[in-house]
């Protein structure tokens, strides 16, 4: 449409049929990637604290950051990538509602053999004690519901500003 | 109970009698005081491992297993990210501290030299010495011709079997079998393509039976029902024609019947018109030509053995001239000078 805008078309320095046939023919394949998801939308003062993880968009895994679920399901003549990753899914959602509000980063979920290492930073705001409960109820319940052994190695976080790694 | 209450009741009663009157208070006229903030109390937390060690220390201790990264337990500084401008993390690649990117890639802080070394001394009470007289390729394969191949497959699952495990190929080399040349030629109808005939290697893979040990027990008795049913010799095997056959016999061929009524006649043409020996068309042939004298003769067998090439191997330089030579001897054929 723009290029048939006369008005456009007087602006232009250059000869306008060089111009458009610069334009209508086009030598490489259209790119349709979606660059819209699973990013964040910027505010006017830049306040909205963002993780290193939330800032590199999903075309980046691979690139600047890498996956979130470690397993061998999708390599060539694997089975089970649809029950890996219901399970990562479940085990996700229970994550998130166990250690609620604490949890202070995405869920790791690595998988060597049949363990299931569920990795992630928490924040220190319930006592050890708590936290050890916590840990080993997640382990024991997931044991249960996935018939694997189940290991959840945690790092505590100290402040909330620690893991924040730019204002959008 | 009742008779506390009634005292209680006296006192009060006393109490407002002595002052008369209670005084009023008017509401935000005082200022009230204020109540003390409950504050929750933080037990302190523990000063990370890492500035606690000391300098020579042992790291397999610290780290003896395959773990997630901690960055409370590496010593040397690490970072890991990617920062494009200054607006992201002041400009700085995050450090370990609190560093999820870390989590996530594998690591193989459990696997250094003192690592192997250790494993390697665990394990060593289980090894042999590498038996004596088996250095070589050649030597092992002399000693043990059957080579049996399985597989283990390590996937994340929670199931440690796998379907693709119960897989067994056994290989062996034909010539390293007892077979004379009736049992080997049977031995190949029986296998068809399972047979390499470059490597000269018979290849068996079974994979019927649910588990590895029963795939292999299969194999060997294939193995084993071949090697027996290629010895038999059974009754139909003797009305084999010549279209039957797995290779051109010339002693079989009409090629051997042609050619000895072409040089009887021969002969006989030389007996009847040609007495002088050096007029004769073909002079090496006896005198008495029967097929017995005739098939002892060298010009015959050289053609024989040209003929079996060519039809054998197949049409090439080599044995079209080998055929081509055999021929012009046989027949007595002078090429006229040019």
């Amino acid at each position: 449409m723009s290029v048939c805008n006369p008005n456009r078309m007087l602006l232009l320095k250059q000869p306008i049929r060089s111009w458009c046939m610069r334009r209508a023919i086009q030598t490489t394949s259209v790119t349709n990637k979606n660059l819209r998801a699973g990013q964040y939308k910027s505010t006017i003062h830049r306040t909205k604290p963002l993780t290193y993880e939330e800032t590199q968009q999903p075309f980046k895994i691979g690139a600047t950051k890498s996956w979130n679920s470690w397993n061998t399901s999708n390599l060539h003549e694997e089975g089970r990538a649809s029950e890996t990753t219901t399970e990562d899914m479940f085990i996700r959602k229970f994550m998130g509602g166990t250690w609620h509000r604490l949890l202070a980063s995405e869920v790791i979920i690595k998988r060597r053999h049949n363990m299931i290492i569920i990795a992630c930073l928490v924040f220190q705001a319930v006592p050890p004690r708590k936290m050890y409960f916590l840990s080993g109820y997640t382990e024991e319940l997931l044991s249960t519901f996935l018939n694997c052994p189940v290991k959840v190695e945690l790092q505590t976080v100290k402040d909330k500003k620690d893991i924040i790694f730019k204002y959008i | 109970m009742s008779v506390l209450h009634k005292k209680q009741a006296q006192t009060i009663t006393d109490d407002q009698q002595d002052e008369e009157f209670r005084t009023f208070e008017i509401p935000g006229l005082k200022a009230k005081e204020e109540r003390k903030k409950m504050r929750r109390r933080t037990k302190k937390v523990h000063p990370p491992r890492h500035l606690r060690m000391r300098t020579d220390q042992e790291w397999i201790n610290v780290w003896p297993t395959a773990s997630t990264f901690k960055w409370s337990a590496v010593p040397f500084p690490v970072r890991q990210g990617f920062v494009k401008t200054q607006t992201e993390n002041e400009g700085v690649i995050p450090g370990k501290y609190a560093n999820a990117e870390l989590m996530k890639i594998p690591n193989f802080l459990h696997l250094t030299p003192g690592h192997i070394k250790k494993h390697c001394q665990a394990i060593k009470k289980f090894c042999t010495a590498w038996p004596r007289g088996l250095e070589t390729d050649e030597s092992c394969e002399k000693y043990f011709p059957l080579e049996v191949v399985e597989s283990d497959y390590c996937v994340s699952g929670p199931s440690i079997r796998d379907p693709r495990a119960r897989q067994v190929t056994v290989k062996v080399k034909l010539s390293k079998l007892d077979l004379d040349y009736h049992a080997r030629d049977k031995m190949l109808r029986l296998v068809g393509n399972k047979y390499n005939h470059e490597t000269d290697e018979l290849t068996l893979t079974t994979d019927r039976c649910p588990l590895k040990k029963q795939n292999h027990d299969y194999a060997m008795y294939l193995l084993t029902a071949l090697y027996h049913e290629s010895w038999a010799r059974e009754p139909w095997e003797a009305e084999k024609t010549e279209a039957d056959m797995e290779r051109y016999f010339w002693d079989q061929s009409k090629s051997k019947s042609g050619i000895i009524s072409l040089l009887t006649r021969i002969k006989n043409i030389d007996k009847t018109s040609h007495s002088e020996p050096d007029a004769r068309l073909i002079p090496y042939l006896p005198e008495d030509v029967t097929e017995e004298t005739l098939l002892l003769l060298p010009e015959l067998q050289t053609y024989k053995e040209a003929v079996e090439d060519l039809i054998n191997e197949g049409e090439n330089h080599t044995t079209v001239m080998n055929y081509k030579n055999s021929v012009k001897k046989l027949l007595n054929i002078k090429t006229p000078p040019s």
